[in-house]
């Protein structure tokens, strides 16, 4: 194709449109719609620097080359400038939309109802489940019992305080009593099994005794027996330090005093040393420096015997911890009534995790 | 009981300050619950006289006062009105140190020097209350310390005593086993009874496996008066109040000894003779405590020839008590089979010093050594002739137990490694009677030692007294066990994981309450299992559901301030099968008020309702099997004991797997007046725990589900009014369409537009297969087939 066009007057319209272009206001568009009439007259199909940009080919092939990447600039920085333009006014709109659609995001929160765990079961559960981490199944026993599982197996005699009406309760017309303790469970679990065992039972216990702020009738305990082969006083330590540790924290000090079950022989006291005071003394600790958490020993042979079991082959400990007692040093709780008063106000206090 | 620290050392010479001997008896087993600090807990007060009195220059209350302790005079500002010239007071010089670490310092009081302080009884913590200061009267001479006059300090240390070492209820006890401890020996015990008198007075023990050994002792001629001071401050340094001679000389041995005696007035026995008997039937008597007894028959007593005189090993007779007037005494001391006692003291619910020690059982041998004691106590403070000891029988009631073992078997109890002369050497200072060595060897417990009578006791022996903290600690590879958990707390766990999702706080109830709680819940007392000797009535029976303690508890709740309230409790409910108590795990739930915590978008927050309960119970149902309801009472659902807390009409009983596992309903109107529940709407479920965990729902199972789309249609039938929803959903999928995946009701409706007794129930159906995506016909086709089942079993209509 003949060239029609000659060089000097392509860029006289060269700077004509680009001093159309620069007074154009992309930069000013008030608006979209504003903006896209100043593209359409430029750019659009009839547009002046789409028609400019059209009569390159018009040129010679030499001048071709040379006005090309001129024209192409043009429209680069045209488009480029349009594009800013364009983010700038989207830009505004969107933060007007967005600033209509605003709500009161104050406004309390939809809670759908929380359910929590009574302390007592987490407390429980926490110290069942360190046991059973090492290795301790869960056991249960019946809450009402004859004399002879709470009693008599465990090396209680008959003439025994703790069989006195003034600490246990008895049912009417029927050899029955509420259990004492969860010892029961030890011997109900020995008399289905044989030796070796492991077990942890947790569960209610009832005592007759008045309620106030640190008595309580009704309350829980949970109960631990080993019976394996060369089992000893030792072992009784090491387990329940374990625990201890495992419950309070690594650094929990302990101390074994010497005490006194009927079941147990040797038996022993376990105080932990006081952590809401320096070991200075405070009313949590009686001022001792020392609280004691549990109670425990090696099982009487006594006891072995009870349920036909061969004392000289086989030996174990066994240990009862208060669940209440435990959640109240836990948790802070003074009062044992708040546990079954069932109040929302104290049960919100506690998380529905198992621990 | 009380251990005074000063009367310790009589026995024994400890060495040890009262802090490290709290430590020692702890590390033998023995706790110290308090220790009472008495006597003087100053120093530099000294005896001085008042001079003069001369009135303060600036305050009409005050009086300054020139004191002379003898050594110098001092002008001394005193507040008491009773202070006066001539007065012999004490005077806490400067320097001086009063209870609670006071120091007495120079000070000017209203602009005069005071030089010192004249103390009242209360301010040298010598009594509670004092009005004005101390007057001392003549005697004490001039600059005398007046802590050293009032004698040595003391600690009162109150040691608990486990029950199986009565043999440490008293003070040469408790002296014995520190000095088995510390392997020191006890101060010996020196008395003997000049037996000048030929008399004896008759005794006789009808009973010998009761009494083994009762024996007697008259004394005569006794002058009984006031005890002397260092015996009266004795007994009330533990907290006794002294009485006469004769009855402190007893006291004063059971305390000191451990051995209870008694003293009888002899002339005031009837015939001049002791029979220890039975009680016989309508037999009373009247203690040392003023009050009158009806004996229980068979009970042990001390009789002369008419009546009881003492209840045997328990307490004395009133009217056979020594008094002043009394000039023979016949002093027993005898040995009671623990049990005899302890059936004396709780059937008259009396208790004593004498039969807390008997009943945990006194050492027999005592009963000669420490009456001789008495006696000879008695000679010396009231003088008069003792007659010999007419004892029964003359024999010595046997010792302690034989125990053969070994330091190995010692060791293996304790999992310890003490060394064979260690553990020896421990044993050795407990029994005189110890034969063989650690590889074997026999150990004869001694006569107070009724405790000991295994290897295991003298393993705590050992463990005792070479220390717990000496046992080392040890997690040895024991058999390895798998831990398992009882079906019932499995399913105990998944109920509250449910339940705790939905919202619900776990409540934890007694397992006691009253007759009244029960009728209140409408629920009957027939057949309960009931407690013999409850606390009170509100503890009489045993629970026979979890319902009454719930519907406490909202109850309490809306009285506090909540209005929304979701409860549940896992807890045993029991009834009485024949002889047996049927203890059975339950859960148990009650939800009341707004389901949501948003009163500001009320729509959103309706009230709980039966479909709440409805939506727990299939939550605690979920994986039991096919659920299905029936109303309580009726067929399959049968009689509940929990049935008449609900609505009757508003109830259903919730079937798993075919089986009744729990009830669900609203609370019967009676029940909600009776706990202030009527303006609520509360509804309650109780489900059988055991039964749902015996057969715990299977490990579930992956199923591929489909990845194609599903079809939905939402069809609104026109039914009667009456008809239950139940009925149109169990028709539709009575139709049998495999395909037919979901049904959902998403409008009820009764108004406008829809025939007067009838109602709208709208249901979104979904259809799909696993194989293909269903055309538009096929599932055309079903919903044609399932409208034309309804309108031919339920006269149900498409509405227009």
């Amino acid at each position: 194709m003949e060239p029609t066009k000659t060089l000097a007057a392509w860029q006289s319209e060269c700077a004509k449109v680009q001093s159309a272009l620069a007074e154009a206001g992309v930069e000013t568009a008030a608006d979209l719609p504003t903006l896209e009439e100043v593209r359409v007259r430029f750019l659009g199909r009839k547009g002046a620097l789409t028609e400019l940009l059209k009569s390159l080919k018009d040129l010679p092939l030499e001048d071709r080359k040379a006005c090309g990447p001129q024209g192409n600039a043009l429209r680069g920085s045209f488009e480029a400038a349009l594009a800013a333009a364009r983010a700038r006014l989207e830009d505004a709109a969107d933060a007007a939309s967005l600033k209509k659609d605003a709500v009161d995001l104050t406004l309390p929160a939809l809670r759908p109802p929380r359910g929590r765990l009574h302390p007592l079961t987490t407390t429980l559960d926490a110290i069942a489940g360190i046991f059973r981490r090492l290795g301790y199944s869960w056991a249960e026993g019946p809450q009402i019992e004859d004399e002879f599982h709470n009693f008599s197996a465990l090396n209680i005699p008959d003439d025994h305080p703790a069989r006195d009406t003034q600490d246990t309760f008895y049912l009417q017309d029927l050899p029955r009593l509420l259990r004492t303790h969860t010892s029961n469970v030890q011997i109900r679990a020995m008399e289905k099994s044989k030796p070796p065992i492991r077990i942890v039972c947790p569960g209610r216990v009832f005592r007759h005794e008045q309620i106030d702020a640190t008595h309580s009738a009704v309350f829980h305990q949970v109960e631990g027996l080993v019976i394996d082969e060369g089992v000893g006083f030792a072992d009784l330590k090491g387990h329940l330090q374990a625990f201890l540790e495992s419950l309070l924290g690594s650094s929990t000090k302990t101390r074994f005093r010497p005490s006194y079950f009927p079941f147990t022989e040797p038996s022993t006291e376990v105080d932990v040393k006081c952590f809401f005071c320096p070991g200075s003394g405070c009313p949590a600790c009686k001022h001792t420096g020392w609280i004691e958490i549990l109670g425990a020993g090696v099982v009487n042979p006594a006891v072995l015997r009870a349920v036909g079991w061969d004392p000289e082959a086989w030996s174990g400990f066994a240990f009862g911890i208060g669940v209440e007692r435990v959640a109240m040093l836990t948790h802070g709780v003074r009062d044992l009534r708040d546990f079954y008063a069932n109040d929302l106000r104290f049960l919100r206090q506690f998380d529905e995790d198992l621990v | 009981m009380k251990i005074s620290s000063s009367w310790l050392k009589t026995h024994l010479e400890h060495g040890l300050s009262t802090a490290e001997l709290q430590a020692l008896l702890l590390k033998l087993g023995f706790e110290v619950a308090g220790i009472e600090r008495k006597g003087p807990q100053f120093s530099g007060v000294v005896v001085a006289k008042v001079l003069a009195k001369d009135k303060h220059p600036n305050a009409d209350k005050l009086s300054v006062c020139t004191v002379d302790d003898g050594a110098a005079r001092y002008s001394v500002v005193c507040g008491a009105p009773n202070v006066a010239a001539g007065q012999t007071i004490a005077f806490a010089r400067i320097g001086a140190v009063l209870p609670g670490d006071f120091k007495i310092k120079k000070a000017k009081l209203r602009g005069v020097e005071s030089q010192g302080m004249i103390c009242s009884r209360e301010e040298l913590g010598l009594s509670k209350d004092a009005d004005g200061i101390w007057v001392m009267g003549e005697g004490p001479s001039l600059g005398a310390d007046v802590g050293s006059l009032l004698g040595p300090a003391d600690d009162i240390l109150e040691v608990e005593v486990t029950s199986n070492r009565p043999d440490c209820l008293s003070h040469r006890g408790l002296a014995r086993e520190l000095a088995a401890a510390l392997g020191r020996e006890l101060k010996p015990l020196s008395s003997s009874v000049a037996e000048t008198l030929a008399k004896t007075l008759p005794v006789e023990v009808e009973d010998a496996a009761a009494c083994p050994f009762y024996g007697g002792r008259l004394i005569e001629g006794v002058k009984v008066g006031e005890s002397p001071a260092w015996l009266k401050d004795r007994l009330e340094s533990i907290g006794l109040r002294p009485i006469n001679g004769v009855v402190d000389a007893t006291n004063f041995v059971l305390h000191d000894l451990g051995q209870p005696l008694h003293a009888f007035d002899a002339d005031r026995l009837a015939g001049g003779r002791l029979i220890v008997r039975r009680a016989k039937a309508g037999e009373t008597f009247l203690a040392l405590d003023h009050k009158s007894y009806a004996l229980p028959e068979g009970l042990l007593v001390i009789a002369d020839a008419e009546k009881p005189v003492a209840l045997a090993g328990v307490m004395g007779g009133e009217e056979s008590a020594v008094t002043e007037k009394t000039t023979r005494v016949l002093l027993e001391g005898a040995y009671f089979h623990p049990p005899e006692v302890r059936k004396s003291s709780q059937k008259t619910r009396l208790r004593s010093d004498s039969s807390y020690r008997f009943e945990r059982g006194a050492d027999p041998d005592a009963a000669v050594w420490a009456a001789e004691r008495a006696a000879s106590l008695i000679l010396q403070l009231g003088g008069g002739q003792a007659g010999p000891l007419n004892g029964l029988p003359k024999v010595r009631v046997s010792s302690g137990k034989r125990i053969e073992t070994s330091a190995a078997r010692i060791n293996s109890i304790l999992g310890a490694e003490f060394s064979g002369d260690e553990v020896v050497g421990s044993l050795k200072r407990i029994a005189k009677d110890f034969s063989g060595d650690a590889s074997k060897f026999a150990f004869t417990a001694p006569s107070w030692r009724h405790d000991l009578a295994t290897a295991n006791d003298l393993a705590e022996e050992v463990g005792r007294f070479l220390g717990y903290d000496r046992v080392p600690y040890r997690l040895s590879p024991l058999t390895p066990r798998a831990a398992t958990l009882t079906a019932s707390e499995a399913a105990a766990r998944r109920a509250r994981a449910r339940l705790t999702a939905l919202g619900f706080c776990e409540a934890y109830n007694y397992d006691l309450l009253s007759e009244k709680a029960l009728a209140a819940a409408r629920l009957s007392s027939e057949g309960l299992p009931r407690v013999l000797n409850p606390l009170s009535e509100d503890w009489a029976l045993l629970r026979p559901s979890l319902l009454p303690g719930l519907l406490k508890n909202a109850q309490h709740n809306l009285s506090h301030g909540a209005d929304a309230v979701r409860l549940f409790e896992v807890g045993k409910a029991y009834s009485r099968k024949g002889g047996e108590v049927v203890e059975q795990w339950r859960v148990a739930g009650l939800l009341l008020g707004p389901v949501l915590d948003a009163r500001w978008q009320s729509a959103r927050a309706p009230r709980a309702g039966f479909p709440d309960a409805k939506a727990a119970v299939e939550a605690l149902l979920d994986g039991a099997g096919p659920l299905s309801w029936e109303a309580p009472g009726q067929g399959q659902a049968g009689t509940w004991v929990c049935d008449p807390v609900f609505h009757p009409a508003n109830a259903l009983r919730a079937f798993a797997g075919g089986q009744p596992l729990a009830s669900l309903g609203w609370l019967h109107p009676r029940v909600a007046r009776a706990f202030d529940l009527e303006r609520e709407g509360v509804v309650l479920f109780e489900l059988n725990l055991e039964r749902l965990a015996a057969k715990p729902a299977p490990r579930a199972k992956f199923r591929a589900y489909s990845p194609l789309p599903v079809s939905r249609r939402d069809l609104a039938l026109v039914v009667d009014a009456a008809l239950p929803y139940g009925r149109l959903e169990e028709t539709v999928r009575a139709c049998g369409v495999a395909e037919l995946q979901d049904v959902l009701l998403f409008d009820v409706y009764e108004g406008k537009g829809v025939p007067e007794g009838k109602k709208s129930l709208a249901i979104r159906l979904t259809f799909g297969r696993d194989d293909r995506t269903l055309t538009d016909a096929e599932t055309a086709g079903f919903v044609q087939g399932l409208v034309a089942a309804l309108k031919e079993k339920l006269g149900a209509e498409l509405r227009s």
